[in-house]
C-alpha cells in the first residue's frame, strides 16, 4: 500500500525522522518498503499570479503572460491551452530543475520567456491521480494562495510516498492507522488518531431497514443521513487522497474513500433518493445482472453476494456499487453500508468479474471486526464538518460487533529458545506494551490481549515473532542445530541420475531441461507416452495444457531450435521424472544430431547414427550393472515415431526398456529436423532391478589364438543370431567373436552378404594345442555352415 | 697376414652405412672370406707350426670382429637419427580433443547446494510433481479459501489434485513419513509450477530446494547459522546474511533472507539495485500447527525451514541476465557451462 508520510504524519509525529530513514526501520520490522518516492520533484519553483494574457501573435496555441512571481514579474511564453489572466500558477523559473527539463531563458517565436507554467504532470505527479483537464494544461491554483511562496510545500507537494509490500498476514496494514501504530510502537513515540468514539451512536429514529440473508455477510450497519450538500472537498483531503494516487471526486465520495484509507472499512454510499425502497437487504441466490458504478454490465453468479433494496440488486457486495443509486452532483441524503462480507466469496466472485477493486482487496484480506464502528464515527464526523450533513439518523443494524479481544500467552522461555536469543523479560514486556497488547506478566508467563486489528496473532509463536522483529535479527548470531550426527546421503534414485549424468557428459552429450507442460499431439506420440496424461483445468496457453507423458517429444523442440540456430551437431541428454496421477516414472532420453567431429583433417569424423545411439545405451547399462547378455535390441517395424527399419526396442531381461534409433522421416519433416539419431530409456526399472556388482576376476594367463574369418550368409541372418551360433560351439574355449567387417556387393551373390570375424580361442587352464585349434576352428565353421547355411568366403 | 687386417680395419671404417658394412663382413668373416681363406692355408703348414698359425689368424678374426660391432652400432644410432628426424610433424594442427559435454546449468548449482547439506549430514527428499491439493496447500498450513492461496496461482488438475507450486508439499510428505521421529534434517530439491507468463524474471516452470530440521530446541539462530554457511559456500567466503521479518504461512516467525551482494561487496550496483543486499531465500520457524498435523508435538520439539530458487540462485551466480535462457536450451549457452568446478 501508499503510506504518505504527510497523511501518516497527523497521526504520529515524524518531523525529526527522514523518509529513508523510516523505509529502512519499516523494512528491518517485516513492512518491505519498495519504493520511497516524492510526489513531485522540482527545484525553483514558486508560486505565481498570471498578470497580462493575450494570444502568441505567431502561434496558434501559445500565449504570452506576464507572471507575478512576488519579487519580480516574468515575461512567460506558455503552450496550455487553459492558461487565463487572474489565475494563481505553478511557476518554475529559469534554472529549475523538473523531472524530464531543466528551465532556460529562451526566446519562442520573437517572444522572451523567462520560466515555465507547469502542471503537475511535470512535476513528476503520478498520472493516476490526475484529471484529465490537470493532465492536459497547467494546474490551476487556489486563489487565495500568496504569491512568490515556495510552491511544493505551499501545495503539500513537499511530500514522500511509501510503497509498502503487504504481506497477506498483516491485513491491518489496509489502514493507515494500523500503520500509525506500527510506527508508533516501533519509534516509541505516541500514536493520536482523529476517532471520536461514539460520535455516529447519535442520530433520529431510523426507518432505514437493513437485513441479511446470507450467512456470507454476518454483519451489516446502515445509516441515513437526511441532508448533505455535495462540493469540492477541503484541500488537505484531496491533497491526501491525490498524494496516495487516489483522484479527488466531491467531498462526499471523498469521504467514503477518505475513511477507507484510514480505517480499513469499505463503506458504500448511497443516494437516499435513488434507492428504491429505504431498506437494504444483502442477498445471493440472484441470477440476474448488474450495472456498476463505473458502467458495465455484469451477469451474477448464484453464490454472489448482492445488496438488494425492494428486491432489485444495488451493489455487488464488497466488489462495487450500482450504477442506479450513485452519489452524483443532485445528491441531497445518504444511505451509507457498512459490512463484513466472506473474504473467500469476495475472492472468487472479484477474481469471475475480473475486478480487483480498493474495497474488495480489503475484504479478501479480512477485516478488524471492529473497524465498522471506527469508520462510521470518523465518516459522520467528517460528512458533518465537510458535507454540512443534517437529518443524522440513527445506526441501524444486522448482526453484532463482537468486543472480546483474544489473549494469548507465551513464556520468556519459550520466546528464547525459539529466537535463539537471551531476550530479558523487561524488553519483552516492553515490546509487548508498545503494540498495546497490554501485557500481564506471572512467573515470566506473558499473557497478552491482541487488539482486534491484529488478526495475524493467534498463538504463542506470532507473539514470540513480534518480539523478534522488534529487537531485529541484525545482532542475531548464528549457531548450528546441536543434534545426533546424520549420514547426509543420495538414495539409490538420487545416485543413479548423477551416474547417468555424470556419464552421458563424458560421452560428450549435453543436458538439457525442458518444460514439464506441454501441448496435447506431444502426448499422443514420443516412446511408450504414460496412460492417462494429466491436463491443466487454466493453462497458461493450449501449448502448455498438458503434463508430458514422455520426454523425446518434447525434446525434439530443442533439436529443432539448434538446427535453425546453425548448431547441427550436437548430442542432448535429459534426465526427467514423467508424471501422472498414477504413475511417476524416471526417464532418460538423448537425442544426436549430425555427426562427430574429433578432428576433421585427421578424417576422425563418426557420423551420429543407429549404432552411436546403441553404443550410448551399452555403455550406460554395463556402467551401471547390467550385463549385455541380458540387453536385446528387437525390431521396431511398427513404429511411427522411429524410423521401423532403423530402430529397436530395447529389452532387458525380456522385458521392455526403451526404444532407440532414427527418427522417422515423416515426423522428422514435420518438426522441422534433419539427421536425428534418439532413444529414451524408462530407468525407473533399473531401481528394482538386479544389477552386478564389481568383482575381482583373476587375468587369464594362458595364450589366446586368433583366427579371422569371413563367412557369406543370407542378408537377413541378423549379426547377432552368428555370433550366438559361434558361441554355442564351445562355451568355455571361445572368449570372443569380434566383427570387423561387414561387406555386400558385387563380390558377394545378390541377397548375400560378407561378415569378417576375428575368433579368440582361449582355454583358461592350458596352452591350446594345435590340434585342439584345428578342432575348435573346424567345428567353428561346421556350426555357421548347419546353423546359418553359411560359406566360408575364399579372399 | 697384417695386410688382410689393416685392410679389413680400413674396409670397416670407410662403410657409410649398414648394407656397406655387411658386403665388408661377408669378404671378411664369411665361410669364403679373407679371415676363412687365411686358416685354410694352415693345412699347408707344419704340426709345429700350425697353433702359433691358427691363434694368429683368430686374433685377426676377432679383431676385425670387434671393429665391425662398434661400426655396426655406430651406423644403427647414426640410422636411427636419420629416423627420428624424419618423424618431425606440425605441432600446431588442430589436435582431435576427447568430446564432452556439460551439465546442465541448474543441475550443477543444485547439485552444488545438495553437496553442501549432505555434508552437513542431509538427506535428500523427493515427491511427486503431480501433488495433492492436501500435501501442497493443507498440510502446509493454508487452508482452503485462505488468502495466501493468492500468492500462488496454482495449475489445478481437478479438485483434488494439481501440480506442486512449491516443494513445501515434498516437506509435508517427509514429516508424516517420520511419524513423529526426530532428528528430521532432509532437502528436499524438485521442479515446482506456478501461473505466471514467462519473461525475463518468471518461469512457469522453475526449481527450489527447500531444507528442514526438527530436533530439540532448534532455533532462528541455528537457522541463521545454517544458511550463513549456504550464503559462503555458494557466493563465497566474505558473504554475509541478513534477516528480514516476513511471512510465509509455513513457518512462524518467517524471515526473508538476504545476502550482501557478491558482485558489489554490499556496496550498491546494479545487481543488488544499488541496495548492497540480495534477496535470495524465504525461512523462519516450521509453524506449530504443521508439526502438529503431522504427528509432531511442538511443545517437545521445533525445526526450521528454508526454501531457495535454484534459477535465482544460477542466475545471480553466473550473470545471466534471463531466466528464459535455462529452458531454451541454446547449445552455445550451455557450452558457458562446460567448465565448472
Amino acid at each position: 500500500m501508499k503510506v504518505s508520510m504527510q497523511w501518516l504524519g497527523r497521526y504520529v509525529d515524524l518531523t525529526d525522522i527522514k523518509a529513508e530513514t523510516l523505509a529502512d526501520k519499516l523494512t528491518l520490522a517485516g513492512l518491505e518498503v519498495e519504493g520511497v518516492d516524492p510526489i513531485a520533484q522540482g527545484s525553483n519553483l514558486v508560486i505565481g499570479e498570471v498578470v497580462f494574457c493575450e494570444a502568441h501573435p505567431q502561434s496558434d496555441h501559445l500565449s504570452i503572460t506576464k507572471v507575478n512571481v512576488g519579487d519580480e514579474i516574468l515575461d512567460i511564453v506558455c503552450g496550455a491551452p487553459n492558461v487565463a489572466l487572474g489565475q494563481k500558477v505553478i511557476v518554475a523559473k529559469v534554472g529549475a530543475v523538473l523531472p524530464e527539463i531543466t528551465i532556460k531563458a529562451s526566446n519562442i517565436k520573437g517572444q522572451a520567456s523567462n520560466g515555465m507554467i507547469c502542471s503537475l504532470l511535470e512535476l513528476g505527479v503520478n498520472p493516476k491521480a490526475l484529471s484529465d483537464d490537470q493532465k492536459n494544461g497547467i494546474e490551476v491554483l487556489d486563489a487565495s494562495l500568496e504569491v512568490g511562496q515556495e510552491a511544493l510545500h505551499a501545495l503539500g507537494l513537499d511530500d514522500v510516498i511509501l510503497d509498502i509490500k503487504q504481506t497477506p498476514n498483516r491485513s491491518d496494514f489496509n489502514a493507515l492507522w494500523s500503520v500509525a501504530y506500527e510506527v508508533g510502537a516501533l519509534l516509541d513515540r505516541e500514536v493520536k488518531l482523529p476517532w471520536q468514539k461514539d460520535f455516529a451512536q447519535k442520530g433520529s429514529k431510523s426507518d432505514l431497514v437493513i437485513a441479511s440473508e446470507t450467512a456470507k455477510c454476518p454483519l451489516i450497519y446502515g445509516k441515513k443521513i437526511g441532508q448533505v450538500s455535495i462540493k469540492a472537498s477541503p484541500i488537505w483531503m484531496r491533497r491526501d487522497l491525490e498524494a496516495v494516487g487516489m483522484k479527488s471526486i466531491n467531498n462526499v465520495v471523498d469521504i467514503s474513500n477518505y475513511v477507507m484509507l484510514e480505517t480499513g472499512q469499505p463503506l458504500h454510499f448511497y443516494d437516499g433518493a435513488k434507492l428504491p425502497k429505504m431498506e437494504i437487504i444483502v442477498k445471493d441466490g440472484l441470477n440476474e445482472s448488474i450495472t456498476t458504478l463505473d458502467g458495465s454490465d455484469l451477469p451474477l453468479d448464484v453464490q454472489d453476494i448482492v445488496i438488494t433494496s425492494n428486491n432489485q440488486a444495488i451493489g455487488l457486495a464488497g466488489i462495487m456499487g450500482g450504477e442506479d443509486s450513485k452519489i452524483d452532483e443532485q445528491t441531497t441524503s445518504l444511505v451509507i453500508e457498512a459490512a463484513q462480507f466472506s473474504p473467500s466469496q469476495i475472492r472468487h466472485t472479484s477474481r469471475r468479474v475480473n475486478l480487483l477493486t480498493e474495497a474488495s482487496q480489503r475484504f479478501v484480506k479480512g477485516l478488524d471486526p471492529q473497524s465498522i464502528i471506527k469508520a462510521l464515527d470518523r465518516a459522520t464526523e467528517l460528512l458533518v464538518e465537510h458535507a454540512d450533513a443534517q437529518l443524522i439518523e440513527e445506526t441501524v443494524c444486522c448482526g453484532e460487533v463482537s468486543k472480546d479481544l483474544l489473549k494469548v500467552s507465551v513464556h520468556l522461555q519459550h520466546i528464547n529458545d525459539l529466537l535463539g536469543t537471551k531476550v530479558s523479560l523487561e524488553t519483552a514486556m516492553d515490546i509487548f506494551t508498545r503494540l498495546q497488547f497490554t501485557p500481564v506478566e506471572k512467573d515470566s508467563w506473558i499473557e497478552c490481549t491482541i487488539p482486534s486489528t491484529r488478526l495475524d496473532i493467534s498463538v504463542a509463536e506470532d507473539l514470540i515473532e513480534e518480539v523478534g522483529r522488534f529487537i531485529g535479527y541484525a545482532d542475531l548470531k548464528g549457531s548450528l542445530p546441536l543434534m545426533p550426527t546424520t549420514q547426509g546421503s543420495y538414495d539409490a534414485r538420487q545416485a543413479m541420475r548423477q551416474r547417468l549424468r555424470q556419464h552421458s557428459v563424458g560421452f560428450g552429450l549435453n543436458e538439457v531441461i525442458t518444460y514439464s507442460l506441454v501441448h496435447e499431439d506431444k502426448t499422443k506420440m514420443g516412446v511408450y507416452p504414460l496412460e492417462n496424461p494429466a491436463s491443466l483445468l487454466s493453462p497458461l496457453s493450449e501449448e502448455r495444457r498438458f503434463i508430458r507423458n514422455n520426454l523425446l517429444a518434447s525434446m525434439l523442440e530443442t533439436v529443432a531450435y539448434n538446427q535453425a540456430h546453425k548448431i547441427k551437431d550436437f548430442g542432448i541428454f535429459e534426465v526427467s521424472n514423467l508424471n501422472t496421477i498414477a504413475v511417476n516414472q524416471e526417464r532418460y532420453a538423448f537425442v544426436l544430431s549430425g555427426q562427430v567431429e574429433r578432428s576433421i583433417w585427421q578424417k576422425q569424423v563418426y557420423p551420429y547414427d543407429y549404432y552411436a545411439a546403441k553404443g550410448i545405451v551399452e555403455r550406460l547399462l554395463s556402467e551401471l550393472g547390467v550385463n549385455l547378455s541380458r540387453v536385446r535390441f528387437e525390431n521396431n517395424e511398427a513404429s511411427t515415431f522411429f524410423h521401423p527399419l532403423r530402430s529397436a526396442i530395447v529389452k532387458i531381461d525380456n522385458k521392455i526398456f526403451g526404444v532407440i534409433g532414427e527418427i522417422h522421416p515423416k515426423l522428422a519433416k514435420a518438426q522441422d529436423v534433419s539427421n536425428v539419431v534418439m532413444g529414451e530409456l524408462i530407468i525407473e526399472q533399473l531401481l528394482s532391478m538386479k544389477l552386478a556388482k564389481v568383482r575381482f576376476t583373476p587375468v587369464n594367463k594362458m595364450p589366446a589364438v586368433v583366427r579371422d574369418i569371413a563367412l557369406v550368409v543370407d542378408e537377413a541372418i541378423q549379426v547377432s543370431e552368428i555370433e550366438k551360433v559361434i558361441k554355442a560351439v564351445s562355451k568355455d574355449r571361445i572368449q570372443s567373436v569380434q566383427i570387423f567387417d561387414v561387406y555386400q556387393g558385387d563380390k558377394v551373390e545378390t541377397g548375400k552378404k560378407s561378415i569378417a570375424l576375428k575368433i579368440v580361442y582361449q582355454a583358461n587352464d592350458h596352452t591350446l594345442s594345435e590340434e585342439e585349434i584345428t578342432q575348435l576352428y573346424t567345428n567353428t565353421i561346421e556350426a555357421c555352415k548347419k546353423g546359418l547355411n553359411a560359406q566360408l568366403r575364399i579372399a | 697376414m697384417e695386410n688382410v687386417l689393416n685392410e679389413g680395419l680400413l674396409a670397416i671404417e670407410v662403410c657409410q652405412n649398414l648394407t656397406d658394412l655387411q658386403n665388408v663382413r661377408n669378404a671378411y668373416l664369411s665361410k669364403k672370406g679373407l679371415v676363412q681363406q687365411l686358416m685354410g692355408k694352415m693345412k699347408d703348414l707344419s704340426a709345429e707350426d700350425k697353433p702359433a698359425y691358427g691363434a694368429q689368424v683368430n686374433q685377426i678374426k676377432q679383431s676385425l670382429e670387434s671393429a665391425f660391432k662398434l661400426k655396426e652400432e655406430a651406423l644403427q644410432e647414426a640410422a636411427f637419427d636419420v629416423q627420428l628426424q624424419k618423424g618431425r610433424i606440425d605441432l600446431s594442427l588442430p589436435s582431435a580433443m576427447p568430446l564432452v559435454g556439460t551439465l546442465h546449468p541448474l543441475t550443477i548449482v543444485q547439485s552444488e547446494i545438495e553437496q553442501f547439506f549432505m555434508g552437513m549430514g542431509y538427506l535428500v527428499k523427493e515427491g511427486p510433481e503431480v501433488e495433492l491439493d492436501y500435501y501442497n496447500f493443507e498440510r502446509a498450513n493454508i487452508p482452503q479459501d485462505h488468502p495466501a492461496r493468492d500468492m500462488q496461482d496454482t495449475f489445478y488438475i481437478n479438485a483434488e489434485w494439481l501440480l506442486r507450486t512449491h516443494t513445501t508439499a515434498i516437506q509435508t510428505r517427509t514429516l508424516e513419513a517420520y511419524k513423529g521421529e526426530i532428528p528430521v534434517k532432509v532437502i528436499c530439491p524438485g521442479k515446482v509450477f506456478r501461473k505466471d507468463d514467462d519473461d525475463a524474471t518468471h518461469s512457469h516452470q522453475f526449481v527450489q530446494i527447500e531444507g528442514l530440521v526438527v530436533g530439540i530446541k532448534i532455533s532462528l539462530a541455528d537457522l541463521k547459522g545454517t544458511l550463513e554457511l549456504l550464503a559462503k559456500h555458494l557466493f563465497g567466503e566474505s558473504r554475509v546474511i541478513r534477516f528480514r521479518p516476513s511471512y510465509f504461512q509455513f513457518t512462524e516467525p518467517s524471515v526473508e533472507v538476504d545476502v550482501s551482494c557478491h558482485i558489489c561487496n554490499g556496496k550498491g550496483c546494479s545487481t543488488c539495485k544499488q541496495s548492497g543486499w540480495i534477496e535470495i531465500l524465504g525461512a523462519g520457524m516450521v509453524h506449530p500447527n504443521v508439526l502438529r498435523m503431522a504427528g509432531f508435538d511442538p511443545e517437545k520439539v521445533s525445526g526450521f525451514a528454508f526454501g531457495l530458487g535454484v534459477e535465482r540462485v544460477a542466475l545471480l551466480k553466473y550473470g545471466i541476465d534471463d531466466i528464459r535462457h535455462l529452458y531454451t536450451n541454446d547449445l552455445r549457452f550451455l557450452s558457458n557451462f562446460r567448465r565448472f568446478e
